[in-house]
């Protein structure tokens, strides 16, 4: 309800592989400090295992894996951050998160292909935030099944799962 | 108070719909048991008063409520039924097989209606149907006998509330009133809504019609004209409860705009709608949904004592005895009161399977018609009980086996006669429940499947089976060690092969059934080709957690047996480990659990083999299916699972224990994968997967998981689909 007041909207930011990403707090159910992931066999390489979420069974989505980045241990800054999008709830592994901020609508910008880099197709905006610059996340296009599904290989032999923190 | 505003309406109205369906739902069923009572009665005159009595009511009453929700297609053709049975049972008129069709017809149309209204759908009209039932009825009418009445309605006996009705009928109006029903949020709250003042209207008197309106001011109100035998001048307690009310002087005008009263003789139904709520009076409806949820909040609770009793298993050491054990008591107590409650809630949600059943009767009555056969429905065990969830799945995968086998299974009659059989064939319905599980067979006596036409067909459609070792096991013979496959390389598994008729077993026969895109000759016809094949039936079963089992002998029949679990909420389970994972298995897919010595493992062609009661069992690795980390062991645990050529060890790390354990069901595409069915919290908040241990009993299946899980090429077309048929 706080949301569009003003012509601002809130989002959740956080780190991942050195970038500051944000995503709609809306979108977003909570966040909370990794403990177990229990793997699943045969899973997109990018999906880390299942978690429990508020009874619920949901995946946990290795999002420097699904970005292109190196995967890097789950350590004390990790976060999970689970984001309800249509029907579907998926948990984010980020490598920290923190902060709620709102950014006015007018300061979003479309995303400029030159920065956008690897993550540039589940880019939807691009916003100035005390002179930090925050990619703003298409959630649809992050947690899209198609592209996951067929895109990313299985995991190879003996890939081993998060490590436990 | 707020005014209901639309919104307060929607809810209104949506709460009201769902009793609707609900209560259709039931005058459905009701209507199709009569219906099945009637038909013993074509081509007679004398039928039997209280089938009629009973299909009226059903019908009556779905007209009423169909009416109130404003389903006027509905509304219209219950109509024309209650009057064409009125026909039958005051004129005496014979019932003719096209009026029995034209019955049942109405019957499914009406079904029909109500569910597009359900669905948002465009409703199909009623009117070609309805045109013949007033064909029907006007030829009843024209045969009638004219021995007691000259007037045109016939009376069967001086009935105070009909003549009044008659009376009321040419406009006199005497005693009948209408009633105003305005739903506010606060009436609501004390539990008066329509379905209440409904049901309080049809102890004032018959209830001659209901309506929704919308009222000036854009809320909606309810409308009911309902005609009373006694002098009654006020309704003091009706007012309380919002309802306006007037004595209503029917102009003819009016009389037409109501539904129709006038047409056809009137039945008196006080009586009947008196015993229906009395009846009714100590059963509750309630939504599945509240049930779902109050058995979650059993699973939370399930979950919490696990966790309660794994601190006081910790605290056993630093507890003296006299304080621990009493702790230990308690909990113990907890867990056999939690199981208790587990059940009333789990018997809460069963119904019998018969309403399925039921339904059948018409299928089979249809489609034998259609196709010229001769076939009757032998049904038993219809009152076992089955979670309400399983029974709305399962009606298309039992639809679909039935249609199955009147369009292929059974013979035409002449054909029958001349093999010796009986002309007319039968398909019996069996459903059973044992310990956990449901057992649920459909078998006919027709011409079996044809493995080689299956074959042919499979070719022909480019569909493989698994390979198998030249000379493999005849039918039947067990898990013998020549049946085992070939080489497990995955690419030798995606080549077409497949052997002989004579060397192919009906577990293999199922699965090129099942698999995706096949279909046989017949398939496009009307009553198969609804698009429901049967890989959408062992889908439809396995995504239930159940099995699917076919038994055939070519000239002798065909049995599918479908075996299920109660319910899938809670099962007890086998905790295992491998590879440093635990894992649950559902009992109910255990027939054995065994220890093996690892010097008893022999290797043929890559395979695991051990020698279980004479027979060579081949054996999966779970951490190899599953790509974990294996330890050099002594000796290992395994469980059996499967059924005939499919029997298989699954061999882990060591079996933990049995547990109960709360089912949570993975419902994201992207953790949907073969061999898990879902997963489940044993009290430290830490998700294990449970294992579908049927899917892993599938040779085709574990190979792919395991094919994946060793970095194996897999073709790009097969790597999504293995996902998705999951």
């Amino acid at each position: 309800m706080l949301e569009e007041q003003n012509g601002s909207k809130t989002f959740i930011i956080f780190e991942l592989a050195g970038t500051t990403y944000a995503v709609r707090s809306r979108l977003v159910q909570q966040m909370e400090m990794i403990e177990e992931i229990t793997p699943v066999p045969n899973a997109p390489a990018s999906v880390e295992g299942v978690v429990f979420s508020r009874g619920r069974v949901i995946p946990a989505l290795n999002l420097r894996v699904r970005f292109g980045f190196e995967r890097i241990p789950i350590d004390l800054r990790t976060r999970l951050i689970v984001i309800e999008v249509g029907e579907r709830n998926v948990g984010l592994i980020v490598d920290s998160a923190r902060e709620f901020i709102s950014i006015e609508a007018s300061a979003i910008q479309p995303p400029n292909e030159a920065i956008s880099g690897l993550s540039g197709k589940y880019i939807e905006g691009i916003a100035a935030v005390d002179n930090r610059i925050v990619l703003i996340l298409d959630l649809r296009q992050v947690i899209n099944l198609a592209e996951i599904l067929i895109g990313d290989q299985p995991a190879p032999s003996g890939a081993q799962p998060a490590k436990q923190g | 108070m707020s005014i209901a505003g639309p919104e307060k309406n929607s809810e209104f109205l949506a709460e009201f719909l769902d009793d609707y369906f609900a209560e259709s739902e039931e005058h459905l069923a009701g209507a199709r048991r009569g219906l099945l009572a009637l038909e013993h009665f074509v081509h007679q005159s004398n039928i039997d008063r209280a089938s009629l009595d009973g299909l009226f009511r059903s019908f009556h009453s779905l007209k009423g409520i169909s009416g109130m929700v404003g389903v006027r297609a509905a509304e219209r053709l219950a109509h024309q039924m209650e009057s064409y049975l009125r026909a039958l049972r005051d004129w005496q008129a014979t019932l003719s097989p096209e009026g029995m069709d034209a019955l049942i017809a109405g019957a499914g149309l009406l079904e029909q209606i109500i569910s597009e209204h359900r669905a948002h759908a465009p409703i199909t009209d009623p009117s070609t149907l309805m045109a013949r039932l007033d064909a029907i009825i006007s030829e009843a009418r024209n045969n009638r006998p004219v021995d007691n009445s000259t007037t045109g309605s016939v009376s069967t006996g001086p009935d105070p509330l009909r003549t009044s009705l008659q009376a009321l009928a040419i406009g006199d109006g005497k005693n009948v009133w209408r009633f105003d029903f305005v739903p506010k949020p606060e009436l609501s709250a004390r539990g008066i809504n329509v379905n209440y003042i409904r049901a309080r209207l049809q102890q004032v008197g018959e209830l001659m019609h209901a309506a929704p309106r919308v009222t000036p001011e854009g809320g909606i109100a309810f409308e009911f004209l309902v005609s009373t035998s006694e002098e009654i001048t006020s309704f003091p307690d009706l007012f309380d409860d919002g309802v306006t009310y007037a004595r209503q002087v029917l102009l003819p005008a009016v009389g037409a705009a109501t539904i129709d009263v006038a047409a056809a003789p009137v039945e008196p139904m006080t009586a009947s709608y008196q015993a229906l709520s009395s009846r009714a009076s100590n059963m509750v409806r309630v939504d599945l949904a509240r049930l779902d949820e109050l058995m979650r909040m059993v699973g939370d609770l399930v979950i919490s004592r696990s966790r309660l009793d794994e601190r006081v298993k910790h605290l056993e050491a630093a507890l003296p005895a006299p304080e621990w054990r009493p702790l230990q008591e308690t909990s113990l107590a907890m867990e056999r009161q939690l199981r208790d409650l587990r059940e009333g809630v789990m018997r809460v949600r069963m119904v019998p399977i018969g309403e399925i059943f039921e339904r059948m009767q018409f299928v089979v009555r249809d489609l034998a018609r259609e196709y010229q056969k001769q076939v009757k429905l032998e049904l038993s065990g219809h009152q076992t009980e089955i979670d309400k969830f399983l029974v709305e799945r399962l009606m298309d995968p039992i639809l679909h086996l039935v249609r199955n086998a009147v369009s292929h299974g059974i013979e035409a009659p002449n054909e029958r006669t001349a093999l010796g059989k009986p002309r007319e064939g039968t398909i019996a319905l069996r459903a059973s429940a044992a310990a956990e599980t449901i057992v649920i067979e459909m078998e006919d006596d027709g011409r079996g499947v044809d493995a080689e036409q299956v074959i042919a067909r499979a070719r022909a459609m480019g569909i493989g089976i698994r390979g198998r070792g030249a000379g493999a096991g005849g039918q039947g013979s067990g898990a013998g060690a020549e049946s085992i496959s070939g080489p497990p390389e995955y690419e030798k598994l995606t080549e077409a092969k497949i052997d002989k008729a004579e060397n192919i077993d009906s577990a293999e026969l199922l699965e090129l059934i099942c698999a995706p895109g096949f279909s046989t000759r017949a398939e496009a016809d009307r009553a198969s080709g609804r698009g429901v094949g049967m890989n959408v039936v062992s889908n439809t079963i396995r995504g239930l957690g159940g099995t699917l089992e076919l038994k055939t002998e070519a000239g002798k029949g065909t049995l599918f047996r479908i075996q299920l679990p109660l319910t899938l909420a809670i099962a007890d389970a086998l905790i295992v480990q491998a590879g440093h994972h635990r894992f649950a298995v559902p009992q109910a897919s255990v027939r054995e659990v065994i220890q093996i010595d690892a010097s008893e493992i022999k290797i043929l062609e890559n395979n695991d083999v051990i020698v279980y009661r004479g027979a060579a069992l081949p054996l999966l690795r779970l951490t190899r299916l599953f790509g974990l980390p294996e330890d050099q062991r002594e000796y290992f645990h395994a469980f059996i699972v499967g059924s005939g050529l499919n029997t298989v060890g699954i061999a882990v790390d060591r079996i933990l224990g049995q547990r109960e354990i709360v089912v949570r069901v993975i419902n994201d595409p992207l953790i949907q994968v073969a061999g898990v069915a879902g997963a489940t919290e044993l009290g430290d908040g830490r998700a294990v997967l449970i294992l579908d241990a049927a899917a892993l009993a599938r040779p085709a299946e574990g190979r792919r998981i395991a094919a994946h899980n060793n970095g194996l090429p897999r073709p790009s077309n097969k790597s999504v689909e293995s996902r998705t048929d999951a």
